[in-house]
Order: structure tokens, then C-alpha cells, then sequence
């Protein structure tokens, strides 16, 4: 048992992997040891199936916009400065820009709406893309998405 | 057939042609290494791309010692890799330790009986695809990743040694273990029962 820990391992090895006395030692234990030569048999069975089930799996797949898409990466990796890091963040920077500037809306609209007199006691609280808070001189004002305030 | 140096030299001059021809002559298999080591074809998908993404970043940098073959499936390995630790939960299991319960399995020999020797001209091989695709998908990712290293791009232990940074013995015994489960995977799905008791000598 021990000598088939020592060997098993060194099993499906290829030429040049073992050293020397290592194969030649493998080769003896084979020779004596009918588990590990079935063991064997069983790699030499199933070597390849990997290859061949993953790369078939890769032929079934359609890799028509696959170079199409790299070349997009590629370049959209590429872009300079500003502007690169703009486009790769874009959805992320819109889902700041609509609250912001929902609120900022809603700054105007009530300084309009006072005269300009409350400015000071005007405070608006974005939460998310959701709701909006308005603190004013008589509370705060909890501004719900339409489809919160149905 | 233009040689992949010669594209990489036109690449890394800018020609996008050049570019192209590689990552359409590596495609399928950078996307099957990739697809073998992080199971979930979509992330399979996306790691291939940003593997060639990286390297045509690179490409100033590549000198030409190794093949660019060799360098691209580097780069895509380890981005397969990386994708996997990120989704790997806090369970991991240790079984690259050769011991004697492994040894008692048994069940041995049958799989050879029953998938015979000749790859080619077997048909249950080809059958079997699907299933071998479902039986490493249920492997640990250690053990995915040197079986695809190993048979997909067919490194040797040296070289699965450097690319996957452990020592020569670790992937001896990582790949016996590897083999051991795809072995009782197959045997749970061609019905074949492991033999109880199975004894070995020596």
C-alpha cells in the first residue's frame, strides 16, 4: 500500500518527467502490483476526454462576434485620459447624475418658490435614485419616485 | 499560414489585422481552458477576451523568449484562476495529500474495460463529452484547473509547476487526486460501482 502511495502519483507521467530511477522504479512496481496497473489503464482510458468534451464544447459555441467584441475591448481599453474613464464608468456616473441633478432641481424649484428668502434653511438630501429630502423651515419634505408615492 | 511571430510583429506595430488573426486562430482554445477552470460558460466567455485584452496591452513588452501561445494561455489561465477565487466561498477542501484511503478506492481498471483504449474510434467517448463537462464542473477548482492545464494545453509537470506555483510533487499528487475523482465521476455515470473492498498489494 504504501509503495502504491509512493507510485500512483507518477502515474500518466510522460516521457522525460520522471527522473530515470524514478521510471524504472514505477515500471518494476507496475509489473508487480496488479490495483495499480488497472489504475494505469483507467488514466490511459480517460486522458483526453477532458480535452476533447471542453473543446468540443467550444466548437459548439459561436465565436462570430467573439474577435469583434476584443477588438472593442481593445479599444475601448485604449482610449485616452478623461474620456476612457468616462466611457467605462458611464452607467455607474448616470446613476449619480440623476439623483444629483434631481436635487438640484428641486433647489431651484424651491428658491423660486420663497423668493429666495429660505436659501439658507434649504437643505436637500438625495437618497439614492429613489427618494429626495427636502429639509425646510417647517420639516422635512420626503419626496417618494413616482411609483413609490402611488 | 503567417507564423504567430510574424503577426505578433505586425501586432505590435498596430496593425489590428494582425491582432485579429491571432485571437481567431486562439479563440475556441483560450475560451475551453478558460470555460474547464471557471465552469460558467458567459465567465468563460468574458475571461477569454480580457486574456487577449491583456495581452495585446502588453504586446511591447513581449520579447518572443516563449511562445506567444505560451504567454496568452499564462495570462488566461491566471485570469481563470483569479475569477475563481473571487467566487470561492471560505470551504476549501485540502486533498492534495497522498494517502492511504485515496489508495483504497478501489474500482480501478473497470474504466478502461468500459471506454476502452482507442480515443478515435470510441464512441461512448463522444458520448460521454456532456458528462465529462458536468463531472469537472463538480471538481475543486485546484483540481480543474491542472487537469485542463495538463490535457487542454498540455503542459508538462515542470511547466504546470511554474504556472500554477507549487513544487513538482504537489502537482504529481494534485493531478493523481484530479484524476481520481474525474475517474469515480465517470464510474458514478456509466453505473459502474467501485468494488467494495478492493485490496492492493504490494
Amino acid at each position: 500500500m504504501k509503495a502504491c502511495a509512493r507510485f500512483r502519483p507518477m502515474i500518466g507521467h510522460r516521457p522525460g518527467e520522471l527522473p530515470a530511477g524514478d521510471a524504472r522504479e514505477l515500471a518494476d512496481h507496475l509489473a508487480g502490483c496488479e490495483a495499480c496497473r488497472a489504475f494505469a489503464a483507467d488514466v490511459e482510458a480517460t486522458t483526453g476526454l477532458v480535452a476533447e468534451a471542453l473543446l468540443a464544447r467550444a466548437a459548439q459555441r459561436d465565436f462570430a462576434p467573439f474577435v469583434d467584441q476584443v477588438m472593442a475591448r481593445v479599444e475601448a481599453a485604449r482610449a485616452p485620459g478623461v474620456l476612457g474613464w468616462l466611457s467605462a464608468r458611464r452607467r455607474a456616473l448616470v446613476g449619480l447624475l440623476v439623483p444629483a441633478l434631481a436635487a438640484l432641481a428641486l433647489i431651484v424649484y424651491v428658491l423660486q418658490q420663497d423668493g429666495g428668502t429660505g436659501a439658507a434653511l434649504v437643505q436637500v438630501t438625495a437618497e439614492g435614485e429613489a427618494t429626495t429630502v427636502i429639509e425646510t423651515p417647517d420639516g422635512p419634505i420626503v419626496l417618494l419616485a413616482p411609483e413609490e408615492s402611488t | 499560414m503567417e507564423a504567430d511571430e510574424e503577426l505578433v510583429s505586425l501586432a505590435k506595430a498596430g496593425d489590428a489585422r494582425a491582432f485579429r488573426e491571432l485571437v481567431v486562430r486562439y479563440q475556441r482554445k483560450v475560451y475551453a481552458v478558460a470555460l474547464g477552470i471557471v465552469k460558467d460558460p458567459d465567465l468563460a466567455w468574458d475571461v477569454a477576451q480580457e486574456a487577449f485584452v491583456r495581452v495585446h496591452r502588453r504586446l511591447d513588452t513581449f520579447e518572443g523568449k516563449a511562445a506567444f501561445s505560451t504567454w496568452l494561455f499564462r495570462v488566461a489561465t491566471h485570469l481563470a484562476i483569479d475569477a475563481v477565487r473571487k467566487e470561492r466561498t471560505s470551504r476549501r477542501q485540502d486533498v492534495d495529500d497522498t494517502d492511504e484511503a485515496a489508495m483504497a478506492e478501489g474500482g480501478e481498471g473497470i474504466l478502461a474495460t468500459a471506454l476502452g483504449n482507442d480515443p478515435r474510434e470510441n464512441a461512448l467517448r463522444r458520448e460521454l463529452a456532456g458528462e465529462i463537462e458536468r463531472a469537472l464542473a463538480r471538481l475543486t477548482p485546484d483540481h480543474r484547473a491542472i487537469l485542463v492545464l495538463r490535457e487542454v494545453e498540455g503542459l508538462t509537470y515542470e511547466e504546470l509547476a511554474e504556472r500554477l506555483e507549487i513544487p513538482k510533487g504537489t502537482v504529481m499528487s494534485r493531478l493523481f487526486h484530479a484524476r481520481k475523482k474525474m475517474q469515480a465521476e465517470l464510474r458514478r455515470y456509466a453505473g459502474i460501482a467501485a468494488p467494495e473492498g478492493t485490496e492492493e498489494t504490494s
